[in-house]
């Protein structure tokens, strides 16, 4: 059992790398790819309808930690505390960009927003490489370290290679990638680039997560109630991607 | 202030925010899948039109849930470490499924509704929302099990110094649960009934061109008010017994002001709806009398104040109690949590949620004011490529 939500974990945060990475990416290449408010509508409105399915995998990842590592739950979020808080506000700020910014009329109004989604999503990339680096360093290490901004810098490039990939695949022959055209091969491989450093970070801090396993009752019982479900949600998100990846541009976000 | 009360007060007003959106959420996500379900079996635009304004503030509501809803889910491991080392293996159980089931399945269905229309068959555009309020009511339900845990932690022993779950049964039917949880689902229909209400009244008073609209709306908010009403103050009185069996000094360390705030504006709504907005839907009399409308208006955030009352009677109750009777509110602090640090991300949290709370609050009454013609969910999508470029003459 401890394998397994060991496991569940895992595809979490590695699921998360390479499904919210192009997010995140396309969000820090915003003001770049998009030079016209026309090109950023629609580089945003390529990405939209994926970012709710994809950020909630982290929702649920934490929740895992909760439920099925509750001693290592509190100890992580609270030893990278300054780290955690950064996160936060910096996905939200994302996110605020994303929801807010076709909310009301005004080229000034717009721009704001697709400045947080810029700044939020540079500040989430930065975020989380360091975050990596200190899970993989021990909670013990300095927090800011060379190390950790060197992870930042890390992510945050291979989550932009990740986003302007998708860019090309999603809106393939635009002007705002150059006229480049990628396929889902391609994008493919670079979810599997972006997710490199999860799988690496999950790497070093196996045995430590699997020693702090709940005890068997406890994780029986959550087996009992997600495994059930675990087709639904995979359905969910496989009926996402065959939904939104061809065809015009939503224009809510 | 020391570190504990900076810690508790984040909590509460970051939870408190949270639920100021989140049961608006609640009252609304069934009556605009009510709304779509309408269209989609009649094809009456009105119905369309009802679905995509309501939705729309629905969605617009629904941002603000979610950023609050983060910081909430974080703070656990960052404030309260203590809490998750002490009984993460019983509480983390609903949260974990909760976040995991309910909310993962929540936000993707709600993605694909947002952004399905046009794209969708109709009647699985039409789950979708359905699988949203679903999901929604889901959320609630575990977020319920594992703050009654907190309340009366039942199915679980202490082993070790730490709290080990027995019988996860009994965590589902727990006594505080079971009144609690139709009672604050209640209360988001209530909540939803009144927004619908009060929005319809400022249509309706302003004689704008959308009289059909909002009388329809008007009658569909009273009802639901109605019903959410009823069941609020139902299920609040029936908890009493249990509070006096589980958490007998419970009104003692709750401040009165809020127990006596919230029975009052709950009493008095209630009734109000029951005996005089109910009776004057006939001939659509409350439609058609303008002077009451500037009322309507003017009741809207009750249920919103009476819900925050609730929970403050709620949690307050509590204390000195995290888990109650078996660890402190103090013990469950992070060991070694700073100052400066609690500070910082109270002014971090505090001041980014209330501002885009502030601006998601202008944004709804923007899209109230401008009325169902000019709304952008289900607005066509457009074409992927760029718009040709203005050709240059020489």
């Amino acid at each position: 059992m401890e394998i397994i939500w060991f496991g569940a974990l895992a595809v979490l945060l590695v699921g998360y790398f390479a499904l919210e990475g192009f997010d995140i990416g396309l969000g820090i290449l915003l003001p770049v790819l998009g030079r016209s408010q026309e090109d950023r509508d629609r580089l945003v409105g390529a990405m939209a309808p994926f970012v709710l399915a994809g950020e909630v995998w982290l929702v649920a990842l934490v929740g895992v930690l909760f439920g099925a590592f509750s001693t290592l739950e509190g100890a992580v979020l609270s030893g990278l505390y300054p780290l955690v808080v950064a996160l936060l506000l910096t996905w939200i700020v994302r996110d605020a960009g994303l929801w807010f910014r076709r909310r009301a009329d005004g080229a000034a109004w717009r721009t704001l927003w697709d400045g947080a989604i810029c700044l939020g999503s540079a500040g989430l990339a930065l975020t989380w490489g360091m975050t990596l680096v200190a899970l993989a360093r021990g909670l013990s290490a300095p927090l800011l370290a060379p190390a950790g901004v060197a992870g930042g810098i890390v992510v945050a490039l291979a989550f932009c290679l990740h986003g302007w990939t998708f860019a090309a695949w999603r809106l393939p022959g635009d002007p705002a990638v150059r006229g480049a055209r990628r396929t889902g091969r391609a994008l493919l491989l670079t979810a599997l680039t972006a997710a490199i450093p999860a799988v690496l970070a999950v790497a070093v801090v196996a045995s430590a997560l699997i020693e702090h396993a709940a005890p068997p009752e406890t994780l029986t019982t959550l087996g009992a109630i997600v495994l059930p479900c675990v087709p639904i949600l995979v359905g969910a998100q496989v009926w996402v991607w065959r939904t939104f990846s061809r065809g015009a541009l939503p224009t809510f976000f | 202030m020391d570190v504990v009360d900076l810690a508790r007060t984040q909590f509460a007003v970051t939870g408190s925010l949270h639920f100021l959106f989140v049961v608006l959420t609640l009252g609304l996500a069934p009556l605009v899948a009510i709304m779509h379900t309408r269209y989609a079996i009649t094809g009456n635009p009105l119905h369309e039109r009802m679905t995509r304004f309501w939705g729309q503030i629905y969605v617009i509501n629904y941002a603000l849930g979610v950023f609050t809803g983060l910081v909430m889910e974080f703070q656990f491991g960052l404030s309260w470490s203590g809490l998750s080392h002490y009984a993460g293996d019983v509480f983390g159980a609903p949260l974990a499924i909760e976040t995991l089931v309910a909310f993962f399945l929540e936000s993707t269905f709600l993605g694909l509704w947002i952004f399905g229309w046009h794209r969708l068959p109709r009647a699985l555009h039409v789950t979708c929302i359905w699988l949203v309020t679903l999901t929604a009511y889901a959320s609630a339900f575990w977020i319920m099990v594992a703050n009654s845990f907190l309340q009366h932690p039942v199915g679980s022993v202490e082993q070790g110094g730490r709290l080990v779950l027995r019988d996860f049964g009994a965590l589902l039917t727990n006594p505080n649960l079971v009144f609690a949880l139709p009672h604050v689902i209640s209360a988001g229909l209530w909540t939803g009934g009144f927004v619908v209400m009060g929005a319809s009244a400022y249509h309706l008073f302003r004689r704008t061109k959308e009289q059909e609209f909002f009388t329809r709306s008007l009658r569909m908010g009273v009802v639901t008010a109605f019903i959410g009403s009823l069941f609020t103050v139902g299920f609040g009185y029936a908890q009493f017994g249990v509070i006096e069996a589980t958490q007998p000094d419970k009104f003692d360390a709750a401040p009165e002001a809020a127990l006596g705030l919230m029975i009052g504006i709950g009493q008095l709504l209630q009734f109000g709806v029951m005996f005089l907005l109910l009776p004057l839907l006939f001939r659509n009399l409350l439609a058609r009398w303008r002077w009451l409308h500037p009322v309507l208006m003017l009741i809207t955030p009750l249920p919103f104040v009476a819900a925050i009352a609730g929970w403050l009677v709620r949690e307050m109750g509590r204390q000195p109690w995290l888990v109650y009777g078996k660890l402190s509110v103090a013990d469950a602090m992070t060991p070694g949590l700073s100052r400066t640090a609690i500070t910082g991300s109270f002014i971090g949290f505090a001041g980014l949620l209330g501002l885009l709370a502030i601006i998601d609050y202008l944004l709804i009454a923007r899209a109230v004011r401008r009325g169902p013609e000019q709304v952008s969910l289900g607005m066509p999508d457009r074409p992927a490529e760029p718009a040709p470029m203005p050709a240059h003459s020489l």
